[in-house]
């Protein structure tokens, strides 16, 4: 028998999941090549990555992309906000929970409740917004600045160039770290959730209890099936 | 000669504004290498309201020194800037996995090519009969690539319109000289900042060019080419009125402008009695004799020129309204699933 599933992005949320992912995944590739890297230690060599020494090839790919990020961070934000969604945004005493979180991991303590998202994850993504919001900032500063008519002072540019720097590598390592969360078993179930939308309804009244809980008195209140059966 | 082009009132410099300053200089040294280029008519800068300044090299004029080893121009510029040529490491590393560096240390009296010992130099050729001399070094483009493509932002473009390279930030990946359509800038390694990080394995020391004197221009004198040359060919001042100076000359002897359309426009204006078509191809044949034709240091002079940044900008604006569509069409959605939501 299929096991009872709950519907936990919706397809939105996980188009611009993947909007994100991919175009940040690309925008690093890209902003990595605008470093002259790829003619000093032999990348353009390499079969179908010519391109990669083309400066001209790599700014532009690295626009579209920003464009597509710029896109999918605005729809994130501005459908939320609407809707009144702030699930992820980091409640009082999360660093104490997180802490808790990780202690049971190794069995000294039993995992708090969670609500639709755990402690720890509301606080990576207070600091992937962090650091999405210093590179989108500054990198619409370095897209402006190369227009004809601007002009900027050295000093601005500089600190712009080196926090978009500094946020690229911020971001590398919150991908890493997000990556990595999903070499703990405990997270798993909530991999395929990333794609289909849908979470095993035994996991998330076991782990997201509270989150089950405000579904279920939803539900009452509307009269509304919010959980997906038999998928 | 460097009389005539000496400036009134530096002395008074503490007493006016850093802006008016750079106005009455600018509107002096226009007027001046102007009268002595030859050109009449010319009002001061500050009429124009800019403080951006230029540099006219009239082709008519400037023969090269003839007789002379090094030209005038190129030895005032050695000269004055010696103190920030480069003193590499003795044992300089190569470019790693690269077999190679670049060490211009050992060959310092070149003139003939730009090195990061000698930032301009002068060209010669002989079109339709006529020889020509041309001047070569930076040209300070209006939106240089050099500057806004630098990765760490080494490069600046100064309120005057000037570009030029920090030294103390400068890595040395040579990426100015990529982007630059006459790949200007000249890299000397076993020099700089990536000497402390990882200098076997990134880096490359660091990139020198003209800077259109930029201390001495700041104090109200002239570029040290401009005050060099016997013969007034080059001409430093408002940009705005070298520009109409170039193209009112260029009327006159029924000649040719470069450097105002090229790279999107730069504050550099040759005027030549013979097309730059031909003195590019002239160039060409005579970069594809040198020792390593593909190697930078010997720019040609192709006419117009695009700006590397010009498919960029011309998709930014795109890239900008982007967000903003796509942030309304959330709002809708948004605003329709919530009203589904109620009516249900």
């Amino acid at each position: 028998m299929a096991k009872e599933k709950m519907l936990r992005h919706s397809g939105l949320v996980r188009l611009v999941h993947w909007s994100i992912a991919l175009s940040t995944f690309t925008l690093i590739i890209t902003g990595m090549f605008q470093l002259p890297l790829a003619k000093r230690y032999f990348i353009d060599q390499l079969p179908g990555l010519s391109w990669t020494a083309d400066y001209s090839s790599t700014v532009l790919i690295h626009y579209i992309a920003a464009a597509v990020l710029l896109s999918a961070v605005s729809v994130h934000i501005v459908y939320h906000v609407i809707r009144k969604e702030y699930n992820l945004i980091p409640k009082k005493g999360d660093l104490k929970e997180s802490y808790q979180i990780i202690k049971s991991m190794f069995g000294l303590c039993e995992e708090p409740k969670s609500d639709k998202y755990l402690a720890e994850q509301r606080l990576a993504y207070a600091y992937m917004a962090f650091s999405f919001l210093l590179i989108l900032v500054t990198g619409v500063v370095k897209v402006i600045k190369n227009f004809p008519a601007m002009h900027f002072s050295a000093t601005f540019i500089s600190w712009v160039t080196n926090i978009h720097n500094l946020a690229t590598f911020m971001i590398i390592f919150g991908i890493f770290a997000h990556l990595v969360a999903f070499a703990i078993k405990a997270n798993w179930p909530l991999l395929p959730s990333m794609f289909t939308g849908m979470v095993d309804l035994e996991y998330a009244k076991h782990r997201h209890s509270i989150w089950c809980m405000k579904s279920a008195v939803g539900k009452e209140k509307k009269h509304q099936p919010k959980y997906s059966i038999g998928r | 000669m460097g009389k005539l082009h000496k400036i009134k009132g530096v002395g008074k410099v503490s007493n006016i504004s850093r802006r008016s300053f750079i106005k009455r200089t600018v509107a002096a040294g226009a007027a001046s290498g102007i009268i002595l280029s030859g050109a009449n008519k010319i009002a001061g800068a500050s009429e124009s309201g800019s403080d951006k300044v230029g540099t006219l090299i009239d082709l008519t004029k400037c023969d090269g020194c003839k007789g002379q080893k090094v030209p005038a121009c190129v030895s005032a510029c050695k000269s004055k800037n010696e103190s920030r040529f480069p003193e590499p490491v003795e044992n300089i590393q190569n470019y790693w996995p690269q077999k190679k560096h670049e060490n211009w240390s050992d060959k310092r009296d070149l003139t003939k090519r730009l090195t990061p010992y000698n930032w301009t130099f002068v060209q010669n050729v002989k079109v339709d009969g006529k020889e020509i001399s041309v001047p070569r070094r930076c040209m300070h483009c209006d939106n240089p690539p050099c500057v806004n493509l630098c990765p760490f932002s080494a490069m600046e473009q100064t309120s005057e319109g000037t570009t030029q390279v920090n030294p103390n930030v400068c890595f040395g990946g040579a990426k100015c000289r990529d982007v630059c359509p006459w790949e200007i800038p000249a890299r000397q390694a076993g020099v700089g900042l990536y000497l402390k990080v990882a200098p076997k394995l990134a880096g490359g020391g660091v990139m020198y060019k003209c800077d259109l004197c930029y201390d001495r221009i700041k104090i109200g004198q002239n570029p040290a080419c401009v005050e060099a040359c016997p013969k007034g060919a080059i001409s430093y001042g408002a940009k705005s009125e070298l520009k109409k100076a170039a193209y009112e000359k260029a009327k006159e002897i029924n000649g040719y402008v470069y450097g105002d359309k090229e790279n999107g426009g730069t504050a550099t204006f040759y005027v030549s009695p013979v097309s730059f078509e031909t003195i590019h191809e002239e160039l060409e044949k005579q970069k594809a004799s040198q020792p390593n034709p593909e190697a930078p240091g010997f720019p040609t002079m192709p006419v117009q020129v695009g700006n590397f940044l010009d498919s960029a900008n011309g998709m930014a604006s795109a890239l900008l309204l982007a967000p903003v569509a796509t942030a309304f069409a959330a709002g809708i959605t948004a605003y329709k699933t919530m009203k589904g939501k109620e009516e249900e």
